[in-house]
């Protein structure tokens, strides 16, 4: 009975969780005069998805997306990747530097916004890719060091000893033995940076134009003054969320393997 | 050339605490040498320093009479083997071993030579394409020594390398550890907190503590001659037995008087004693001279049982001494396997003094007397 009652409690969580995500997915592919319709598939289109692609920005927006998303993880995760293991290891900055990178990510974005406007405005980079993927960079970079900090902290300081005892250097230690035991980490961060650009509306509302629009902007844009095209946005919402599902499994694997096991003990 | 000496080392932490003080010790070539401790004492501190993987506040560290205070662990030609073992992780057993050559600029040949004959002496043959995490603790632990072995170091260091296996593979493992040092002849220097590795496998044992190196000497030595009475407690299981007594004259000759104690000094140790006449001691006496069956020379003490500990090979006796005039002293008796005898009750033990031991109760030190020499059988 108690089995029971905790697979339907658990079923209910489910159907709170799942339910408004499959809605989305049975909306986008419903004709928009029927998207509001109660009944569970009155009809199947293709149309929205087409649509976005022809008649909206969307296609351009996606590939935006996509290439801000992964050019700031690229750009930010050799320097939090560094900066996080000066943390952990040789405690630089003290505990007065920990508290500082964690500080910034205390202050709401809506306060960085306009300076960081007036600052790529200044350098000629306000609506371009390149603008977006330094800002991201910029923005992400403190949550990143403190994962990566996280990470090199549990890895055991004898592997390094023993690489220096080896022959190699402090930094031929961290090249050839901390960045691949600490791979799954990184990998971990750059998709959970990933993950954060790709949802990030107000910095690319602000800092973005109509030729460098990321998803979330594109997809506000079809709020229009005809009222919101659901089905439309449904389909969006859609094909936006399947790189996220894409990298939560890929984070998943990265972080349940634990590449150190073996190593020590 | 592996000499290694430690010239009035130290290191001393910013919050101004020492982790290792003033150690003066040198390592002849090709010597195994022990540091024993119990955890903080600074021995793996003082290994560390060795290896250069720790800075020396103070002193001069010499290897191979080349002074190393600022040389980098990589041009130090050292071998570590960590108590964690510390193998890559994402490297097969192979270049695990062949790491240390191959950033030498070793040519690969020559590295797979080495791994092979490497592999061959430790029987790694089988796993050399194997990850760590696909090995057992023995076979990790093998690993880390064969990564040292193929670099053909002046000296190895070992941080406690056999803690972290079961009874029994560490005593395998010890075994040959000093078969293997017989094999290289190169220096090694074992830091362990075991005792029965400390006796068994080093040419010296260098007992630290609180950062001190308090005594330095071969295994029987300092088993016979303990310093203080840390030492005499450390270096053994069931530790030394210590008593408080004094030391008072009696006829021509001298007696250890405490609570339940009533023992004459032996002759031999009658004229190093006289000056302590007088004084309160602190009696100390290893558990495996006091015996259950009189012996001459023996004085008798009564012991109340507290419990008996069946070993197989031997029965330990732990029991109390005394109690009338305050609280009794519990003392341990390694006796044979064939006594028994049930709790509480109260059963004499003979003691055999010759290898007694004296203590000043105030600065723990042993008063001095002629050094006695077990002979191993």
């Amino acid at each position: 009975m108690r089995r029971v009652a905790l697979h339907l409690g658990l079923l209910l969580t489910c159907a709170v969780i799942l339910l408004p995500i499959l809605w989305v997915v049975r909306t986008s592919f419903l004709p928009e005069p029927l998207s509001y319709s109660p009944e569970l598939m009155p009809a199947a289109t293709l149309d929205n998805y087409v649509a976005l692609f022809t008649s909206t920005r969307y296609g351009q927006s996606y590939l935006n997306s996509l290439i801000v998303a992964l050019g700031s993880v690229v750009v930010a995760l050799p320097f939090a990747a560094m900066t996080g293991y000066a943390f952990a290891r040789f405690k630089t900055g003290g505990r007065t530097g920990r508290f500082a990178v964690l500080a910034t990510q205390m202050l709401p974005p809506v306060a960085i916004v306009l300076p960081a406007f007036a600052l790529l405005r200044t350098v000629g980079l306000t609506n371009s890719l390149t603008g977006l993927i330094i800002v991201y960079a910029a923005v992400n970079l403190p949550f990143l060091i403190w994962i990566l900090m996280g990470f090199f902290e549990g890895i055991p300081v004898d592997l390094e000893w023993a690489a220096q005892t080896d022959g190699a250097t402090a930094w031929g230690a961290f090249w050839r033995i901390v960045l691949p035991v600490s791979l799954p980490g990184i990998a971990a961060a750059g998709v959970l940076g990933f993950i954060l650009t790709w949802n990030e509306f107000l910095f690319a509302l602000v800092l973005s134009g109509p030729q460098t629009a990321t998803v979330p902007v594109a997809l506000a844009s079809l709020q229009t003054s005809n009222g919101v095209q659901i089905a439309k946005v449904s389909a969006g919402v859609v094909l936006a969320v399947l790189p996220l599902v894409i990298a939560s499994r890929f984070i998943q694997r990265f972080i349940v393997q634990g590449l150190t096991f073996g190593s020590v003990k | 050339m592996s000499s290694i000496e430690l010239d009035h080392v130290s290191k001393l932490y910013a919050n101004g605490a020492y982790g290792v003080r003033d150690v003066d010790l040198s390592i002849g070539e090709g010597e195994f040498v022990i540091f024993l401790g119990p955890s903080g004492c600074g021995k793996s501190t003082t290994l560390r320093m060795i290896a250069g993987l720790e800075g020396i506040s103070s002193g001069d560290l010499r290897i191979g009479g080349r002074s190393v205070n600022n040389v980098p662990p990589r041009d130090r030609n050292i071998a570590v083997v960590f108590q964690s073992y510390a193998l890559y992780p994402h490297m097969s057993v192979r270049d695990n071993m062949g790491f240390g050559l191959k950033m030498r600029g070793v040519g690969k040949a020559v590295i797979d030579e080495k791994i092979r004959e490497a592999a061959g002496l430790l029987g790694l043959t089988p796993y050399l394409d194997r990850k760590p995490a696909a090995l057992s603790g023995g076979q990790r632990q093998r690993v880390a020594l064969g990564r040292a072995i193929v670099r053909d170091p002046v000296a190895f260091l070992l941080d406690e390398p056999l803690s972290n296996l079961d009874a029994q593979l560490r005593a395998e493992m010890r075994l040959e550890l000093v078969k293997l040092h017989r094999r290289l002849g190169r220096t090694i220097v074992h830091v362990t907190h075991d005792q029965v590795e400390a006796m068994t496998m080093g040419d010296r044992i260098c007992i630290m503590r609180e950062g001190s190196m308090i005594q330095v000497g071969k295994p029987l030595e300092v088993y016979a001659n303990p310093v203080d009475t840390f030492v005499a407690r450390f270096l053994a299981t069931p530790p030394m037995n210590l008593i408080p007594a004094r030391l008072e004259g009696r006829g021509d000759g001298l007696a250890v008087i405490g609570d339940g104690l009533d023992v004459p000094v032996p002759d031999m140790h009658r004229t190093a004693y006289a000056p302590v006449a007088g004084r309160e001691v602190i009696f100390g006496l290893r558990p495996e001279d006091l015996h259950e069956t009189p012996q001459p020379g023996c004085a008798r003490i009564d012991v109340t049982v507290v419990a008996m500990e069946a070993l197989g090979v031997e029965n330990i006796l732990v029991g109390q001494i005394g109690g009338a005039g305050g609280k009794p002293v519990e003392i341990a008796a390694r006796l044979s396997r064939h006594f028994t005898a049930p709790v509480g009750a109260s059963v004499p033990l003979y003691l055999d003094a010759r290898p007694m031991h004296l203590f000043d109760p105030e600065t723990t030190r042993a008063f001095p007397r002629p050094a006695l020499r077990i002979v191993k059988s």
